[in-house]
């Protein structure tokens, strides 16, 4: 199918005698927000570590537009253009907001290290406009007036996306997004939503969503995979997910959709 | 609660006074009267005894200290400066203790230099300012009224009248010079800087001729550091590789530069120019050798593994293995110079002249290459080499660049040293060179060119000039390094980071200003 952006094949890693991920198949839509959540260790970050290259997989195969990018290294992943974000930020935390973005402008530009010593035209007008872009997408975070703070010295909420503003300086296609609202207050929480809806309303990326925060994940997931023990265990629409006990099971321990039941009827009844 | 500071003051007055014993046991007190009177302009001969006069001046001078730093910041001005005298005093009363020992040895004829060989009679006649038992109570004297005088002197000078004063004259002197530059025609408004440039060019090509050729030597040395250094720099402090074999990529220029033009062992004569070219490239290519297998490891296993290549280079032109091709422990003697224009380099300003010249061209490529796409992938694989991996960064290769860019700055060094010295043997690249370059860019501030200068100067300038306390160098370097540690952790001269965005936004004013005129 065309409008498959990337695809998991039977995909499985192993950390010596854990699997961490097992024989697990996705499919993600082009202009999607595809959320993929679990119990913590359900291998979440391991599987996008996986697309990502920083792993290779034992088994399966990722596919990338229908071509296969199983064992290419990180910075080539990159470059065809997916870009991540981390659960623990990982910003470049001496250098300004703008020289992190510029950083991830990184495969964008061709201008090399004699072009630098030697001013070459390329180099003049490369740098012009990776400036200008940097601000331009400053402005798109939000963080306009930060961009000279050293990153690690700008707030919580702002480092969070300012690490989606890295990420999107390398013109993505696909991006993912490793819980982009842990820690943050409601009002955070509320405007990260916002960016993430308007990147694929506006850029037209794809985003596949690592997230805890279910009030996030229901609102704006278009389609939701459930990991359990490196296992995929449901996918479906957030509706679907919510009705499922093997979900709710996951999370709440067995017995946990039964329970989840008779405390829904209570409330019925009360109500 | 007034015990409390008093009893502060005792122990900065204990303080003093063991620092002051511990400089006459190791016979610094005279070092340090020499200086004194070197400052006054009269020179000492080596092993002889500067006047009597400077080491009541030192002991002045140490007195006053003691008051100051006891006096502190805050309280009532009658306090602070019995504070001043309690730690005066505190001082003077053990230094007299000591004294009384003294003048005991001195009495008894008691000679224990077997156990402290500093501690001779002229050294311990002259700590007594030659008073015997009468400069037991001198020195109390002093220091109590020193002490006292210290403390006076800190109250009055951090006082509010004379700060406020002293803010007054810096904010002045501030706003006239900007009103006067605002005044300047707009010829030199624009052109200033260049001007300024100009000047600076015009000084770096006078001074040497007037300096002597002592000072020219030592200029010299600290400018081949400074290259060194930001060679180093591009390696350590850009791209945040731990590199401690630097002294191969010098002896990889040096050798080349001395095994093709000096008459022995094989007489290729080739000359200097094409010479140093060679030794650039054969430093990258050295660099290249280390750096394809090396460059995956991280942290400490790679500070080891080049440390490990510098031992080796170095071990290999020494060995008999390659006599025949590089002369071994002997080295290689009689180096020729360059020529320029017919003009062989004879002197040390000629050499002075080609020392700025190789400064100026490494400062304007690592300005080049910093704020470049080169550069701050470099700065990224330095923060994080997972995250810039992940953005796109191949961190094999970038590193390789640096590595070599900075060889070949290692290279020029090691030719032009080899040049200007006429020798160069194995004992020239060892791995405390390496540490040198290290220890004068982190001193100076990684990442900063003027902070590079300075730790140069400061690491190698300084200790050159400072002949008399060289046996005391790794004492005063291990000092240095850890009040540095403690005050400016950042090096001398810490580095910033560009203001990209503030330097758009008045740059997109300007536009708009100018626009605006053309509307009118």
């Amino acid at each position: 199918m065309p409008d498959i952006i990337i695809e998991t094949k039977e995909v499985s890693k192993l950390f010596g005698g854990l699997t961490a991920v097992n024989m697990v198949n996705l499919e993600i839509p082009k202009y999607s927000i595809y959320s993929i959540i679990g119990p913590n260790g359900a291998g979440k970050t391991t599987l996008f570590n996986c697309i990502s290259g920083f792993y290779t997989p034992e088994t399966g195969e990722i596919l990338y537009f229908g071509e296969s990018i199983h064992g290419s290294a990180t910075d080539f992943i990159a470059s065809i253009g997916i870009s991540r974000t981390y659960q623990n930020i990982r910003l470049f935390s001496n250098l300004t907001a703008l020289e992190n973005i510029m950083v991830g402008q990184h495969t964008k530009l061709k201008s090399s290290w004699l072009d630098a010593i030697l001013h070459t035209p390329r180099f003049s007008k490369e740098n012009k406009k990776s400036r200008s872009e940097a601000i331009r997408l400053l402005k798109y975070i939000g963080l306009v007036n930060f961009g000279d703070f050293l990153a690690c010295n700008l707030p919580y909420g702002m480092q969070r996306r300012l690490e989606i503003g890295r990420a999107l300086a390398n013109e993505p296609q696909l991006l993912l997004l490793d819980e982009p609202t842990a820690g943050m207050n409601p009002h955070e929480t509320k405007e990260m939503i916002k960016l993430i809806r308007q990147l694929r309303d506006e850029l037209e990326i794809s985003i596949i969503l690592i997230e805890h925060d279910m009030r996030v994940v229901m609102d704006i997931s278009d389609q939701i995979s459930v990991l359990d023990y490196g296992k995929k265990i449901a996918e479906g629409t957030p509706k679907e997910i919510q009705a499922n006990p093997m979900v709710i099971e996951a999370y709440l321990g067995p017995g946990g959709a039964a329970l989840a039941k008779k405390y829904q009827d209570r409330r019925r009844k009360n109500a | 609660m007034n015990s409390h500071p008093i009893r502060e003051s005792f122990q900065k007055g204990i303080v003093f006074a063991a620092i002051m014993v511990f400089m006459m046991l190791t016979g610094f007190h005279m070092i340090a009267a020499t200086l004194v009177s070197k400052i006054f302009g009269f020179y000492v001969l080596r092993g002889s005894i500067p006047e009597i006069r400077f080491m009541t001046y030192i002991h002045v001078l140490f007195g006053i200290w003691a008051g100051w730093s006891a006096s502190g910041k805050t309280g009532k001005i009658s306090t602070r400066i019995f504070r001043g005298l309690v730690a005066g005093f505190t001082a003077g009363a053990l230094i007299a203790l000591f004294d009384l020992i003294l003048n005991f040895l001195i009495q008894s004829g008691t000679d224990i230099r077997q156990y402290l060989s500093a501690l001779s009679f002229e050294s311990m006649n002259y700590f007594l300012l030659n008073l015997g038992q009468i400069g037991t109570l001198v020195h109390l004297g002093i220091y109590t009224a020193t002490g006292l005088a210290g403390s006076a002197l800190a109250v009055f000078l951090r006082s509010e009248s004379v700060q406020h004063g002293w803010q007054n004259l810096k904010s002045n002197t501030s706003t006239f010079i900007t009103r006067k530059t605002e005044t300047l025609p707009p010829f030199l408004q624009k052109y200033g800087k260049y001007l300024l440039y100009l000047i600076l060019l015009a000084a770096l090509l006078i001074l040497p001729t007037m300096w002597g050729s002592y000072l020219n030597f030592v200029i010299g040395l600290v400018g081949l550091y400074t290259i060194a250094g930001i060679g180093l720099n591009i390696i350590v402090g850009l791209s945040g590789q731990l590199v401690l074999g630097f002294s191969a990529f010098f002896a990889m220029g040096a050798y080349s530069v001395g095994l093709l033009n000096a008459p022995e062992p094989h007489n290729l004569m080739w000359g200097f120019w094409p010479a140093i070219v060679v030794a650039i490239l054969m430093a990258i290519a050295a660099a290249v050798v280390l750096g394809l297998p090396t460059m995956r490891l991280r942290g400490d296993y790679l500070a080891i593994v080049t440390l490990g290549f510098g031992e080796i280079t170095r071990i290999l032109l020494k060995s008999d293995t390659l006599i025949n091709l590089t002369g071994g422990p002997r080295g290689i003697l009689d180096i020729h110079g360059p020529t320029l224009f017919g003009k062989p380099f004879t002197s040390d300003v000629d050499y002075v002249y080609l020392i700025f010249a190789g400064v100026a061209l490494s400062i304007f490529l690592y300005n080049r290459l910093q704020d470049s796409r080169t550069g701050r992938a470099w700065l990224a694989i330095k923060e994080d080499p997972i995250a810039a991996q992940a953005t796109g960064v191949n961190l094999q290769k970038y590193k390789l660049i640096a590595l070599c860019i900075g060889a070949a700055f290692a290279g020029l060094v090691g030719g032009i040293s080899a040049a200007r010295n006429q020798f160069t043997g194995p004992n020239d690249h060892t791995l405390m060179a390496s540490i040198n370059v290290l220890s004068l860019v982190i001193v100076g501030g990684v990442n900063s060119i003027p902070g590079i200068i300075l730790g140069a100067f400061a690491l190698k300038g300084l200790p050159e000039i400072l002949r008399e306390v060289q046996n005391y160098r790794q004492l005063a370097f291990g000092a240095l390094l850890i009040v540095m540690m403690l005050m400016r952790p950042d090096g001398l001269w810490p580095s910033s980071r560009p203001l990209i965005e503030k330097e758009n936004r008045s740059q997109t004013e300007e536009n708009k200003t100018d626009e605006g005129g053309k509307d009118a």
